[in-house]
């Protein structure tokens, strides 16, 4: 791979975005030797088609759409697109009556453990497009790109991921008390 | 997002949502606000959603990369194996290239990681100040001091805080802006005096640290449709936030600093 003002722009912006690129990998492999490798893929498929990326643009959901895009074509990506979600069946998903109280509430998402586990339960395609949300902190517009889906799905995946988030975490407490 | 809403009706999942990521236009925004302000179950559900919102990043952000990982995918940037990972083990370079291949990947790995743990200690410190702000505004409840005057505010800190900090009078502030009260915070894990102003209809929340701890949040930012501001004055540092403009909240920032 010959030095470029092309490779050399792409590395300057890719290049900080390492680490989130990994740990983005691992939640879609969930498997840290899988996710290195997806990553080092998506690095070389990003880099040469580097020159579809338009300036202005975010281009860490341009790399986000990339890595995810060679998730789907890799063996577990395939795997979980053929898994039909609850999503697709909302009434599954309704709330939950609790009677606990906003305290309690506070107790739960400040559990580490209980978070964590909260969020390996959730189905994938709500604990993506909520982790490039809240963590990755990319606007709606940029998930939908990354996710090849419209806009009213990623509120939609959004809204229903954290809603099921919360029921999970009222679920644990429940069997805690 | 421009959205319109039925400022009567209860909010929507999705508009909760929406306004909590900043995604709400300005104007739905403030509807939104308006409703919070007169509606303790939507309160409560911004409250108990930002919560989760800030935990999700939180744990989300679990799997770090090995300084190995990262080192190997830096090597993969820059050129310097055009071949796989594990290539690159069976390959076997000599001692002296290993060394050098380590030196390099060191003096990357130790700017990668700066740079990210720079801006992940300075995105959450925004989070933190954002749903502080976001936290009383939801919350509905009185500030722990209540008060539009000064000689009351400032001594209620007294043995409260570890530094302390000069208010300006009445008169010294902007245009329509008023001291509203305000509360004992942790800001970072730093005990913090959140001051609460009335700008106008908005609100606005100034936090005021020891400026003995690291500089984490950029002099001007915007976060999830909030403005934030840091300046530093004497042994203070304030860090400003609000949904006002970004000139009327340097105007407050720099009637703080004056009074110092």
């Amino acid at each position: 791979m010959k030095s470029s003002p092309v490779n050399d722009s792409f590395g300057d912006l890719a290049l900080p975005l390492l680490p989130v690129l990994y740990r983005h990998a691992v939640w879609l492999c969930r498997d840290p030797s899988e996710a290195e490798d997806l990553v080092q893929e998506a690095l070389s498929k990003a880099l040469r088609g580097f020159e579809s990326f338009q300036d202005g643009t975010n281009f860490k959901a341009w790399i986000f759409r990339v890595l995810r895009n060679s998730f789907l074509t890799s063996r577990t990506g395939l795997a979980m697109s053929r898994t039909v979600y609850l999503e697709d069946h909302p009434g599954l998903l309704d709330s939950i009556e609790d009677g606990l109280t906003p305290e309690d509430h506070l107790i739960r998402v400040n559990d580490q453990a209980a978070v964590h586990q909260a969020l390996e339960q959730l189905q994938p395609q709500l604990r993506e497009a909520v982790l490039l949300c809240d963590l990755e902190e990319l606007k709606y517009r940029e998930i939908a790109d990354v996710l090849d889906i419209p806009i009213g799905t990623v509120m939609s995946r959004i809204t229903r991921g954290r809603r099921a988030l919360y029921q999970l975490l009222q679920l644990q407490y429940r069997e805690s008390r | 997002m421009t959205q319109t809403m039925d400022e009567t009706a209860h909010l929507k999942p999705e508009e909760v949502s929406a306004y909590i990521d900043g995604e709400l236009s300005s104007d739905a925004s403030e509807g939104c606000l308006r409703h919070l302000r007169v509606c303790h179950p939507c309160s409560l559900r911004v409250l108990t959603e930002t919560q989760v919102k800030a935990a999700t990043a939180r744990e989300g952000a679990r799997f770090a990369p090995s300084a190995e990982t990262l080192a190997r995918l830096s090597a993969t940037l820059h050129g310097e194996s055009s071949e796989s990972r594990r290539s690159v083990i069976v390959r076997r370079p000599s001692f002296v290239q290993a060394a050098w291949y380590a030196v390099a990947a060191s003096i990357v790995l130790l700017g990668v990681m700066g740079a990210w743990m720079q801006v992940r200690r300075s995105n959450a410190m925004e989070a933190e100040i954002v749903d502080q702000h976001l936290a009383m505004l939801s919350g509905g409840a009185a500030p722990e001091v209540e008060s539009t005057d000064r000689h009351t505010v400032k001594p209620w800190f007294q043995g409260r805080l570890p530094f302390s900090f000069n208010l300006p009078e009445a008169g010294a502030l902007p245009p329509d802006t008023t001291l509203r009260g305000a509360d004992l915070a942790y800001v970072n894990g730093q005990p913090a005096a959140q001051l609460i102003f009335n700008i106008g209809r908005h609100e606005a929340s100034v936090f005021l640290t020891q400026r003995a701890g690291r500089v984490l949040i950029l002099a001007a930012a915007t976060r999830s449709g909030f403005n934030l501001r840091t300046a530093t004055a004497a042994e203070l540092r304030m860090t400003a936030v609000s949904d006002v403009s970004p000139a009327q909240l340097d105007a407050l920032v720099t009637a703080l600093e004056k009074a110092q």
